[in-house]
């Protein structure tokens, strides 16, 4: 057993597990964070995506204790106890998701993207989301709703030119 | 170089089976509060069913969608329903639900009939009220309606209808029948560039025009015909399951190398819901889900045709086929000599 520590939604989260678990076992069977999802489990899915060091990273492809000491961002640390992540108001607002299962990974992969680029061009939405396979909504409504939030998240109208 | 080509696709699409019995059943209470409680057999997959079920039964009560709570899926509290498959819910569990609220609002009209001083079919349901038709400024609220038809009258407001499009059998002489209640119809171009020398094809625009009777829920309605046409991309272009010939064993049993469309794969959709009202369906609608990967397939191999002059017979339609099917049709093509 290994002991690990990390940040995870910003609070300390400290377990000990066998040497090979994922960080995406680290988080759903030993912190009970289940927003994140076992899909493929061979990193070409993305339903299981978080943010580590600001970066989106498949966690079932990096060893928990690969995030020894780092910063975690799930699904269930961006809505607060009143409201809903801007992102996520724009999935709701705009039926982004259908069944929703690739939803937390791809709204964790347009937060990384507005956190680097406020204000990104529909290609660099595309790209962004390149790793994250949906089956049921054609992409079209995640990437008007990423640019909605987008506007949202630099402080302009959420009504401006929908 | 690239090549630029445009298709077009057709499309009709059966909705309502009648070949067999296709029964949905739905329960609607009016609540004391002007809520109502739905009950439904059906299952919310992510397209949106039990949105577009609340708005049936909210129109038909003239109360808010978010008035209405919707209960389903659940054999032990909901009545039977086929299911969501065949494009059917909104047009057969939606034609249930538009009965059963209509049954609803029947006893509330009847309480409320001597209340108001009118007859029962003078009435009409609106903006959370019972009010005498044409004469909006006489009404009763729809809870204190459902509350004096619980309360003082002991005739709760509560309907419950099943909807079944008529069961029609083949002739066994000619093999004619019917086999469906009512049709769905749509057109989609897609525009596209082919690259000569590799036959790789790009879907750059797709548009998309479907008759779904009268749309209960547009922004719904986008949504399954912009992933019906990532699906109808994938069909194309990108999906196949191979197989190993001897042992039978498919070989790309992962996403790896079963390749399906991703966000750099979608083109730009433009979804356009033609005007169409369905008089069997509820308030006009009759389906969307299936019919949208219809054409797509279609549409967009007819540009490749219209982009380099072949056809391609199979799909998916991969860069290889492509490129096979161009130096092929070069090859009968005879060559030019030069007189000098």
């Amino acid at each position: 057993m290994t002991q690990v520590t990390m940040i995870v939604n910003g609070d300390s989260r400290t377990a000990s597990v066998p040497p090979e678990t994922t960080l995406l076992m680290l988080l759903r069977e030993h912190f009970n964070l289940t927003g994140a999802k076992l899909g493929c489990d061979v990193g070409d899915c993305g339903a299981c995506t978080v943010i580590v060091d600001g970066k989106p990273v498949n966690a079932c492809l990096m060893l928990a204790v690969q995030a020894e000491g780092r910063s975690v961002l799930t699904i269930e640390g961006l809505a607060t106890q009143n409201e809903l992540h801007p992102i996520q108001k724009a999935f709701e607002d705009q039926a982004s998701l259908q069944c929703g299962f690739c939803g937390p990974g791809v709204i964790l992969s347009a937060k990384a993207l507005l956190d680097n680029i406020p204000d990104p061009s529909k290609q660099e939405i595309r790209d962004a989301l390149s790793g994250n396979l949906c089956r049921c909504t054609g992409y079209t409504k995640m990437i008007e709703a990423i640019q909605e939030s987008a506007r949202v998240l630099r402080g302009g109208s959420a009504d401006q030119a929908v | 170089m690239k090549r630029r080509g445009r298709g077009i696709a057709c499309m009709w699409y059966p909705i309502g089976f009648t070949v067999a019995a296709n029964a949905s059943a739905a329960v609607v209470k009016v609540n004391e509060d002007g809520t109502a409680t739905l009950l439904t057999g059906t299952v919310e997959t992510g397209q949106g069913a039990l949105t577009v079920l609340g708005q049936i039964a909210a129109e038909e009560l003239g109360v808010a969608t978010d008035d209405v709570h919707v209960v389903s899926g659940d054999t032990d509290t909901t009545p039977m329903d086929t299911g969501a498959i065949a494009s059917r819910t909104t047009y057969v569990t939606g034609n249930a639900v538009r009965l059963a609220a209509e049954k609803a609002k029947a006893i509330l009209f009847e309480v409320a009939a001597p209340l108001l001083g009118v007859r029962a079919d003078q009435l009409e349901a609106r903006d959370r009220k019972i009010q005498v038709k044409a004469f909006p400024q006489r009404f009763l609220p729809i809870g204190e309606v459902a509350n004096h038809a619980q309360l003082i009258k002991g005739q709760p407001a509560i309907g419950s209808a099943s909807w079944n499009p008529p069961t029609v059998a083949m002739d066994p002489e000619t093999g004619q029948g019917k086999p469906f209640n009512t049709y769905v119809y749509a057109t989609q171009i897609a525009e596209v560039d082919v690259d000569d020398e590799t036959g790789e094809v790009e879907v750059l625009r797709i548009v998309a025009a479907h008759d779904c009777g009268t749309a209960i829920n547009p922004m719904l309605v986008e949504g399954q015909v912009e992933g019906g046409i990532s699906m109808g991309i994938g069909f194309a272009l990108q999906e196949e399951i191979l197989f190993d010939k001897t042992t039978g064993r498919q070989l790309n049993p992962n996403l790896t190398n079963y390749i399906m469309p991703t966000s750099l794969d979608m083109p730009d959709i433009e979804v356009d819901i033609v005007d169409s009202y369905d008089p069997t369906g509820p308030f006009g609608a009759k389906g969307v889900g299936e019919p949208t990967s219809v054409p797509t397939a279609a549409a967009i191999l007819n540009a490749i045709h219209n982009a380099v002059g072949v056809r391609i017979m199979s799909l998916p339609a991969t860069a290889e086929k492509v490129l096979a099917a161009i130096k092929e049709k070069k090859g009968r093509q005879p060559k030019q000599i030069s007189a000098a």
